[in-house]
């Protein structure tokens, strides 16, 4: 899937650190784009429900936002912490290192 | 006058509700989607507390000698969880230090609870205190999820020199907030957004607070009220994730931002972020309790714990905001001390400094002040 910039947002968590990062193509190393990619193809990203919360409310779990931007199309999903589906829980945990890795080299 | 600062958070019927957030403006339209979120909300978990009662009652486990009885596991940085048996109630220290944290932190909350409030452990029962340490990878969080207790290790997968989190049992006050989640899902249930969610971090930041100046046999003013103490790492510029005593001056640091809390009502934050902002105007309530304990002074525990601790489990219910939770802190201290006592007084103040004037009802709406606060939120008066 050919993404020009992916939007990510993490809020809540006992600490309540919030964090965000654009991750857009050009920044990301071939390693990370590749991966990123079959991730969002294997997903099918574009026809995902916009909510994947389980339900279930967690005290101090985090809630993730996803913005996904291609050249013809922008999709959004809002995600907990505890997903069932296991490539959903793959894909946040990728976002999540790249953002805070993104984070702490401001 | 009607005490609510968000007139929708009054009992306003639900056809009104779908009409405002229609035809509102921007601003009226978000705080009436909020409302008719938590009302949904609450239905779904009456109704499927209803259905599960009994199943969930028999599958909690219990202490065998309805004593205090400890579990800790360790999840081996898996996200499957309970994990491994790493140690029991009565087991020698282990070698793993968050294994022992987790054990001691979880005993020291028990006895907070049980020795000063009367209660055996979160649900009243003799619940057993389970918790798994080393969650995931990478996990720079901790959380009650119903059942148990969470812990992460911080940033323990990065390089020293960025690490901002050391691991989640650190502090002995992360501990008991993630138990009084436990406690406050058996009592108040407070609904997980908004105000009644603040109200929900804020017990959690209060009983957290206070387990650990039980630990340190600490007073009113000499305890440092804060909440994470040696959580954040050297790189951080900050003593800690909340501060009860100064909400917001808790952290200011390049790459974790500034402590956004308020420490009153008129800088409360309105957000859709974090359940809307349930760990951000929590400052509010934490401070007015704060202020509440320092002018009725020694123990902390002792007599403002047990005002908020009788009012957690008799008074508040799952949508209570926080006039609500003024009125009602306000008459528990009457009732336990005295009508006009110095303790009911210290209440008084207390919520009057963050912006809360407590109201002689007690708490309970006021149909009239509703109505007018509703007149007034869509425009008629």
């Amino acid at each position: 899937m050919e993404f020009t910039q992916i939007k990510f947002e993490r809020s809540g968590g006992f600490a309540n650190i919030r964090i965000t990062a654009e991750l857009n193509l050009r920044d990301l190393s071939d390693e990370q784009a590749i991966a990123l990619k079959e991730l969002l193809d294997e997903l099918d990203f574009p026809k995902l429900p916009t909510k994947l919360t389980s339900g279930e409310t967690v005290p101090d779990e985090f809630i993730y936002t996803i913005t996904v931007e291609t050249e013809k199309w922008q999709h959004t999903i809002i995600a907990d912490g505890v997903p069932k589906d296991a490539k959903i829980q793959e894909l946040l945990e990728l976002l999540n290192r790249l953002a805070r890795k993104k984070m702490r080299n401001l | 006058m009607c005490p609510c600062f968000h007139p929708v958070e009054c009992v306003i019927p639900e056809h009104m509700l779908e009409s405002i957030a229609t035809h509102g403006t921007s601003a009226q339209r978000q705080a009436a989607l909020n409302n008719i979120r938590v009302v949904y909300q609450l239905r779904a978990e009456q109704a499927m507390r209803a259905s599960f009662k009994g199943l969930f009652d028999s599958a909690i486990p219990r202490a065998i000698n309805n004593e205090k009885e400890r579990v800790i596991y360790d999840a081996m940085r898996r996200d499957t969880l309970p994990g491994t048996v790493a140690r029991r109630e009565g087991d020698a220290p282990s070698s793993d230090p968050a294994v022992n944290e987790a054990y001691d932190g979880g005993g020291t909350t028990y006895d907070l609870f049980m020795k000063e409030f009367g209660r055996n452990s979160i649900d009243n029962r003799a619940m057993r205190l389970d918790a798994s340490v080393h969650y995931r990878t990478g996990y720079d969080n901790a959380f009650w999820d119903g059942t148990q207790m969470v812990y992460g290790d911080g940033d323990e997968d990065l390089p020293t020199d960025e690490r901002l989190f050391n691991r989640f049992t650190i502090a002995v006050d992360i501990i008991g907030h993630e138990l009084t989640h436990g406690v406050t899902q058996f009592e108040a249930k407070l609904v997980y957004s908004q105000q009644s969610g603040a109200l929900n971090e804020h017990m959690s930041d209060v009983f957290g607070s206070l387990v650990k100046q039980y630990q340190l046999q600490q007073s009113a003013s000499e305890a440092d009220w804060i909440i994470g103490g040696g959580l954040l790492t050297g790189n951080v510029n900050g003593v800690g994730v909340r501060s009860m005593k100064t909400p917001g001056a808790a952290y200011d640091d390049p790459v974790l931002g500034k402590d956004p809390q308020p420490a009153h009502m008129r800088a409360y934050v309105n957000t859709v972020s974090d359940n809307g902002g349930v760990h951000i105007n929590s400052g509010i309530p934490n401070h007015a309790f704060y202020l509440t304990a320092l002018e009725i002074g020694g123990y902390a525990w002792k007599k403002a714990g047990q005002i908020w601790y009788t009012a957690l489990r008799d008074k508040l219910s799952e949508s209570s905001n926080f006039q609500q939770c003024a009125d009602l802190t306000h008459q528990t201290a009457g009732e336990l001390f005295g009508v006009g006592s110095l303790e009911q007084q210290a209440v008084q103040h207390g919520w009057a400094a963050v912006g809360l004037t407590v109201s002689e009802s007690g708490g309970k709406p006021k149909p009239s002040g509703c109505l007018e606060a509703t007149l007034r939120f869509i425009g008629a008066a």
